[in-house]
């Protein structure tokens, strides 16, 4: 399934391209994220520990950077599985200057698959896009805070 | 079909349940009837450590009238709700909608505080909550407080309850003189739930203008709502067929539907907004038939 | 048949029913043996994948597991699953028991897991790692089907696993003489059976004795004992099947998979007995599923209705491998495609397509319901194009009685019909000129009611051999006891049908004793003669012959020992209320029991009679039998919402000879309620990356019993000269005839607004969308079929 959006963060695009690259800021920003180790330049594997309500589990997933152009653009991929399935999204992020703030957008592509394709994905679009938001204001909370 | 281990309790009372809840957190889950829990804890969806069976604690069970209010035990089955004389006479709306939920072996279990905790966004009562200004009331160690019904709710699976906390009741306020009331649900084919849920609640003047309105929706969105643009366009009005066609228009206005196998967005919109005609029409009706 | 029937034709209750109801049948899961173990499969999540490793060192280590296995282990110890279509060119598209390097679908097994009780078996299955590659899935078949799609099987050239034609008559010619030539693009979706037991397997191995038993969750007994013997590479003497109650097949457990061969072996190599249950997803994702066919259509056709030509190419998807009959289901499709119709020049063809996506396979009807559905759907169409009625259409196109035997433009022979009656009746008990005006009056009201009708035949009593993959006959064995108590084997596996009774009755009138005294034994390949199995509508039209024929011997032998003992004629005696009378006096008689005994006592047979009472008999039928018959559907729909109301449903069906008409009434209501979860409700929709998005019972859709209302049932009697008892067959006729009905039903509501066709499922969104779409359109009658 296909999601897309944008946010509006506090800061140049520099910043929030630095913070988008740190992942001591990840690991606190990307939702459910327990734990973030370097796997190499640009791919850290992941503990996910997922909660919405009832539902609940835990993965093991990647998330690597490619196709880097600092400070604009670039490619995010998440891959995490665990007894239910997995899920992978692959989102393109582009960052545009809009006077003191950056404009983000992201889109990108959500697969799910077993179980969490079979059962979850009433609840899986609505659960990414939240994800998301979550992700960006844990980011522009980031950018908040170093900005005082 | 086979969850994942877990610790079981059967409390005997709220204090002891609540002393376990407190202690576990977010780690527990409650077990009341089990419908919604049981089925993702076997397909694995959900693995809490701890289960609490709150299911003995009997005097969750009850319903009663207090100042004027219907006060319903959260372990109050879809069942007692159906068939209760208090519900059907106080709040029709609530006894027609548990006749929906699914079928007779999930009336018997399913509890009314289950339903609600658990915030599935296609659930049945939260409709007739919404629309009934019902409060929700919780229980902490720490004391008990009262959440709106419409409040309560915040997105998929998710409501403000926090860890540590039991819904214990719901409130239900009376109903005015001269009111009439509908669920009318279109279901989801395999499961049962709700496509679209609209609940009316309505109330004639002496003139036969509507004195008040409530609409409250349920599947159409990540939670339910109440269709306040559409509810403004009857309120003081003496309805029409013209009038309600308007007014079940905008039944969705400013709600992003949800969007899944069963129904595209766009449908869900639309059929909001029939099934909302749908519900005030036989709520206005109603309403008349007791009148008269 | 014979000279009474007490109870032939007469609504004698099941005696199945009795410990079905009370809970005491037993299933291959109530089986628990001293040591069992537990097996489980990991399953794939990938539609296509490559496997880049499994680790499966937690799970091996992990407290209560036995064994871990993968197809490393495995590949050499056990055969691919069996598949006995032989068709020209077909490419090969075995299934291995386990995947090896690549996962073909969702569902797929990549590994085993073994371990002392079900609980440590689903937390070790969670511990195998497996460490996909994802490849590219080949979902849509028509994309699948061309040069530049990627492939299913690596090995294989392209997807196309076979290309199928058959010709009769002069089709440029009827084209070219046509009227009109008339296009319909159809879908048969993919539907999933859902049998209410899922499958089940248990073996058991006896090392001394060397003799595996498998209890398995199947329609084929001796068929899966063969295959099972051969996957294993070990002595089919060694080997007993055992098919114990079974909740429901449907087709699904008509075939050979993975998991009775790993516990089989499983249970040789580990020395304990070893258990499998299917849950409901791994039914959903791993058990066959059915139809799937995409038909383009074209009918050549004069103004006046009367039929010429049809022309039609069929797409079916067959999955990503061959289970036991994959290929052969659309080759059936082909060959009934011209239904119940005068249709002299015909040209069908069919490209079996591979995709990553389950198996489809015999799914209730196997091929005809798809044949009947294009077909009846075409006839419909085709009316409301020429602006006729579409009864009358059919009328004019259907073979006279006395035209039969009947051959079609695809060379079958069809045995025997009256056609034109049964739809008569239909007509009549539907009330169908006043339901045309009821209709009317309702359209001027803004009500949307349509009337949808489906003349069907098809074939069943599956037989002759030589049209058959495996044999197309069937066995039976009857013997009567010393006590007179009276046992028959058959070589059918009856799994609701209700075999136990029909047969009971049958035996029962043809010796003269009551029904209680009869015991109907099936399911176990050490007991029973080999036999074929269950499906087709075949086992009361060849098993039920069999039996018969058996029942003939015996007869004759207790009336030529009755003869001998009585001093009569045999052919002057019958057998009647467990005596031998003669037909001359009344007065003259003797006990049955004392024949009986005299048979065994063999002191005083007559010369050249063998002592005992035991008949084996296999028949095998001249022809298939073609059961016909006409449905009539009413609905309504409710524009706001595309909500499909069924208001009224009339069927006359017409299985020849009937046996228990009790029976035969629940076999129509359940095919017509199976018919109406696909017309309606059933679709299993993959998605682009394969992924089953109807996995479980919360989104595929099943009728429910309120969605049901009171289904009329009528009968038109019409015998089939193919087998001694006249029965055509009837297990399948409600799914082949009532969908188009449903479908034909709610097109002709809509038909005013223009809509010429829409595919099924009747999805509320999807009957909606086109009532909206159509009410829009600027003439209201320029919508195009597609």
């Amino acid at each position: 399934m296909k999601i897309e959006g944008q946010y509006i963060l506090p800061g140049p695009p520099e910043a929030v391209w630095e913070r988008l690259n740190d992942p001591a800021i990840l690991v606190k920003s990307l939702p459910g994220v327990e734990t973030l180790e370097p796997d190499g330049p640009d791919r850290y594997r992941a503990k996910i520990q997922y909660k919405m309500g009832a539902v609940s589990g835990t993965f093991a997933g990647e998330v690597e950077l490619s196709d880097k152009n600092p400070p604009h653009a670039m490619k995010l991929k998440t891959s995490a599985r665990g007894g239910p399935g997995f899920v992978t999204a692959v989102g393109q992020l582009d960052l545009v200057a809009k006077g003191k703030e950056t404009e983000v957008h992201y889109s990108g592509d959500l697969q799910l698959g077993g179980l969490l394709a079979a059962v979850g994905s009433r609840m899986m679009e609505g659960a990414a896009k939240k994800s998301i938001d979550e992700f960006f204001q844990a980011i522009a909370t980031s950018l908040g805070n170093s900005s005082q | 079909m086979i969850p994942t281990a877990f610790e079981y309790f059967a409390p005997k009372s709220l204090d002891e349940a609540l002393r376990l809840v407190e202690r576990h957190g977010d780690e527990a889950k409650l077990l009341a009837g089990g419908h919604s829990l049981l089925p993702l804890m076997k397909l694995r969806l959900s693995v809490p450590r701890y289960v609490i069976d709150i299911g003995r604690i009997k005097s969750l069970r009850s319903i009663r009238e207090d100042a004027g209010a219907l006060v319903i035990g959260a372990l109050t089955t879809h069942h007692d709700m159906e068939t209760s004389e208090l519900v059907g006479s106080r709040c029709p709306l609530l006894a027609e909608t548990a006749a929906e939920i699914g079928d007779v072996q999930v009336r018997n279990r399913g509890t009314v505080g289950g339903s609600l905790a658990h915030g599935d966004p296609a659930a049945d009562y939260p409709a007739a909550m919404v629309a009934l200004d019902a409060e929700i009331v919780v229980a902490a160690s720490s004391g008990t407080r009262r959440i709106r019904a419409e409040d309560f709710f915040v997105d998929l699976l998710t409501t403000q309850l926090r860890p540590g906390e039991i819904v214990t009741e719901v409130r239900v306020p009376a109903s005015p003189e001269m009111s009439g009331s509908a669920y009318c649900k279109l279901h989801q084919p395999a499961s049962g739930f709700a496509l679209v849920g609209a609940a009316a609640q309505i109330a004639l003047d002496s003139n036969g203008k509507l004195a008040s309105v409530a609409i409250g929706m349920t599947g159409v969105a990540v939670r339910a709502y109440r269709a306040r643009a559409a509810e403004a366009v009857l309120a003081g009005n003496k309805p029409s067929g013209k009038l309600l066609a308007e007014a079940a228009e905008k039944v969705a206005d400013g709600i992003e539907p949800l969007a899944d196998l069963h129904a595209s967005a766009a449908y869900r919109r639309a059929v909001a907004s029939v099934y909302a005609r749908r519900a005030l029409e036989t709520a206005i009706s109603r309403a008349n038939e007791r009148k008269a | 048949m014979a000279t009474t029937t007490k109870y032939v034709g007469k609504p004698v209750k099941r005696k199945e029913d009795a410990r079905l109801i009370q809970g005491i049948a037993h299933y291959v899961d109530d089986r628990v043996l001293p040591g069992m173990l537990y097996l489980g499969v990991v399953r794939s999540p990938y539609a296509h994948a490559r496997i880049r490793a499994i680790d499966t060192e937690k799970a091996r280590t992990a407290a209560g597991v036995v064994a871990v296995l993968t197809a490393a282990d495995l590949s050499q110890a056990i055969g691919p699953v069996p598949c006995a279509a032989q068709l020209p060119d077909l490419k090969p598209a075995p299934r291995p028991v386990l995947a090896l390097d690549e996962v073909l679908f969702v569902g797929e097994g990549v590994a085993v897991v073994v371990a002392t009780d079900p609980y440590t078996l689903r937390d070790a299955l969670d511990l195998v790692d497996v460490d996909y590659e994802a490849l590219t899935a080949v979902v849509d078949p028509e994309k699948a089907a061309r040069k530049d799609s990627p492939r299913v099987h690596d090995s294989l050239a392209d997807n196309i696993a076979y290309r199928w034609e058959i010709e009769g008559g002069d089709l440029r010619k009827a084209f070219r003489q046509a009227d009109r030539v008339l296009k319909l693009r159809m879908t048969n979706q993919r539907v999933i059976p859902v049998a209410m037991e899922c499958r089940a397997a248990l073996a058991e191995y006896d090392r001394g004795d060397d003799r595996l038993t498998l209890w398995s969750s199947s329609q084929i007994p001796h068929l899966l004992r063969t295959q099972i013997a051969s996957m294993l590479k070990i002595h089919e003497s060694s080997v007993t099947v055992i098919v114990p109650e079974v909740g429901g097949g449907f087709g699904s457990k008509l075939n050979v998979y993975p998991e009775e061969a790993l516990v089989s072996y499983l249970a040789m190599h580990l020395g304990r007995p070893v258990k499998w249950i299917e849950s409901r997803r791994e039914n959903f994702l791993a058990t066959i599923h059915g139809r799937d066919q995409i038909c383009e259509m074209e009918f050549a056709v004069q103004r006046d209705g009367t039929l010429l030509g049809l022309r039609a190419h069929i797409i079916a998807d067959l999955g990503a491998y061959y289970q036991l009959l994959t290929p052969l289901i659309p080759t059936l499709s082909g060959l009934m495609l011209c239904g119940c119709y005068r249709l002299p020049n015909v040209r069908v063809e069919i490209t079996g397509v591979l995709t990553n996506k389950m198996s489809t396979d015999a799914y209730r009807g196997a091929g005809r319901p798809e044949a009947t559905y294009f077909i009846e759907r075409g006839i419909d169409f085709v009316a409301a194009e020429l602006k006729k009625d579409p009864a009358e259409l059919r009328r004019k196109n259907f073979p006279k009685s006395k035209d039969f035997p009947y051959v079609t433009a695809t060379g079958l022979i069809y045995d025997t019909a009256n056609y034109q009656a049964a739809m008569d009746l239909a007509l009549q008990k539907a009330g169908y000129k006043k339901l045309r005006r009821e209709q009317e009056a309702a359209r001027k009201k803004g009500r949307y009611i349509g009337i949808g009708l489906s003349s069907y035949v098809e074939i069943c009593g599956m037989g002759p051999s030589s049209a058959m993959p495996a044999g197309g006959w069937e066995s039976a064995t009857v013997r009567i006891e010393p006590t007179g108590s009276v046992r028959v084997l058959t070589g059918s596996s009856p799994h609701g049908q209700g075999e136990e009774t029909t047969f009971a009755q049958i035996a029962a009138d043809f010796l003269g004793v009551g029904i209680e005294d009869v015991a109907v034994i099936h399911g176990n390949t050490s007991i029973v003669p080999y036999g074929i199995g269950t499906f087709g509508s075949r086992s009361t039209a060849v098993g039920g012959a069999a039996l018969y024929r058996c029942l003939e011997k015996l007869r004759d032998k207790l009336l030529k020992i009755a003869g001998h003992l009585m001093q009569e004629d045999p052919a002057k005696l019958v057998l009647r209320g467990k005596q031998v009378v003669s037909r001359r006096d009344a007065h003259k008689s003797m006990p049955l029991l004392d024949v009986i005994s005299a048979a065994y006592m063999a002191k005083t047979l007559p010369e050249g009679v063998e002592p005992g009472l035991d008949e084996t008999d296999f028949f095998e039928p001249s022809n298939f039998t073609y059961p016909f018959g006409t449905h009539v559907a009413v609905v309504e729909v409710d524009p706001e919402t595309g909500t499909v109301k069924l208001l009224k449903y009339v069927a006359v069906d017409d299985c020849g000879n009937v046996i228990n008409p009790l029976l035969v009434e629940g076999q129509v209501q359940g095919g017509i309620v199976q018919s109406i979860g696909q017309a309606l409700l059933e679709e299993a929709i993959y998605d682009e990356q394969g992924q089953l998005l109807t996995g479980e019972l919360t989104d595929y859709a099943v009728p429910r019993a309120a969605d049901i209302p009171w289904l009329e049932t009528y009968r038109t009697v019409t015998p089939t000269p193919v087998n001694p008892l006249g029965v055509k067959g009837v297990g399948e006729a409600g799914t082949i005839g009532a969908t188009p009905a449903l479908v034909n039903a709610v097109v002709d509501a809509l038909s005013r607004l223009g809509v010429r066709h829409l595919d099924m499922p009747m999805k509320r969104e999807r009957v909606w969308k086109a009532i909206r779409d159509a009410s829009s359109a600027p003439s209201g009658r320029a919508r195009k079929a597609k």
